[in-house]
């Protein structure tokens, strides 16, 4: 049968997205004369499906016999922002104190309850900056 | 990137504000654009594991008989059966094996597209890993976009993964011939479906006798 076979070799998103990064912190340091990366600040989107504490682990842990082994890895959340679609409400959806998930069961506008708004924040994970030693 | 201070003589901080999910909706992007080059529909199928992606999309085909004008990207983590069963059918067929990953992306999809001859071809199916949570996060560049979930899974599986519906354009209860036996009301998965996206056509199906496949050709707009 005709097919090719395309092999993904990234055995889970907290890994696959760890080893990026810390790609990119090297390839940074390195492209700035960096002798030592001393920390990296990172912000993850609270509706993506990775978890700040597995990412922070595997970072370190690739950070291990390079310039950045050591590093402090700070980790924010981004909560989400919404904007209502149906009645023009920009903000955050709320969240129950008692369930640190409750942002990912059925959301819906905090104003006027509608499902139809655009995710502007929660979605990300980005690599804000590095500290480096020369 | 850039230099931003300096803390002294000898640390500095570099602003990177690099988003590293932002990279496969750019690859989306431009996968997107190099069907519209090429004339070609793509449709992304989503859905549960064991929904009936595979069945459905055979159904669809025979529906539209168009043979070699359809080419279809099978994603799974092992295995070609996806892509061998879709193969009758007469489609061209590639099978994409992700590995462990639990999602296709839209880097594996250019690839997937680069060996592929997709001369003549009208439409793309791409039938994504069985899975309601990740594949939302990843487009692919698909025009439109369908999820199917089956009575089988019982009554919650919308509300229960909302996000991945939302993202639908056309949204399918499949198996709905055990509807009874499973205790399931479609009539309320249908509400459920209506609340969070009610711009999303929903069709019930039973693949393996081609219930609603007319349907599903008319809402992914290939006639009818």
């Amino acid at each position: 049968m005709p097919y090719a076979l395309c092999q993904s070799v990234k055995p889970m998103h907290e890994f696959s997205i760890s080893s990026e990064i810390v790609r990119t912190v090297l390839d940074t340091a390195e492209k700035n004369n960096g002798k030592k990366v001393l920390s990296i600040q990172l912000e993850i989107g609270e509706l993506t499906h990775l978890s700040g504490e597995q990412v922070g682990f595997w970072i370190k842990e690739l950070f291990k016999d390079s310039v950045a082994e050591g590093a402090e890895v700070k980790i924010k959340t981004i909560k989400t922002r919404i904007l209502c679609k149906a009645c023009g409400y920009k903000g955050g959806i709320g969240s129950d104190p008692e369930d640190s998930f409750s942002h990912l069961a059925l959301p819906s506008c905090p104003r006027c309850n509608s499902f139809q708004f655009k995710i502007e924040k929660g979605q990300e994970c980005i690599l804000r900056r590095i500290q480096v030693a020369k | 990137m850039k230099v931003i201070r300096s803390r002294g003589a000898e640390i500095f901080d570099i602003e990177l504000e690099k988003d590293l999910l932002a990279r496969n909706k750019s690859l989306a992007r431009e996968n997107r654009k190099r069907f519209d080059h090429s004339k070609i529909l793509a449709i992304d199928i989503m859905g549960s594991i064991g929904s009936g992606k595979t069945s459905l999309i055979k159904a669809v085909l025979r529906r539209l008989g168009l043979g070699k004008e359809v080419a279809v990207i099978a994603g799974d983590l092992t295995t070609a059966i996806d892509a061998e069963r879709i193969e009758v059918e007469g489609a061209r067929v590639i099978q994409v094996n992700t590995g462990k990953e639990c999602h296709l992306d839209a880097n594996l999809i250019r690839q997937a597209i680069s060996k592929m001859k997709l001369d003549g071809v009208k439409v793309l199916f791409i039938e994504n890993v069985g899975n309601l949570i990740c594949p939302g996060e990843f487009p692919l560049g698909a025009h439109k976009r369908l999820v199917v979930t089956s009575v089988t899974e019982g009554p919650y599986m919308i509300l229960k993964h909302p996000y991945i519906f939302r993202e639908a354009d056309v949204i399918v209860l499949n198996k709905v011939d055990l509807a009874k036996a499973m205790k399931v009301n479609p009539s309320q998965l249908e509400k459920d479906a209506q609340k969070i996206n009610p711009h999303a056509s929903f069709i019930k199906t039973n693949a393996l006798t081609g219930k609603g496949v007319p349907q599903i050709v008319r809402a992914l707009g290939l006639g009818s």
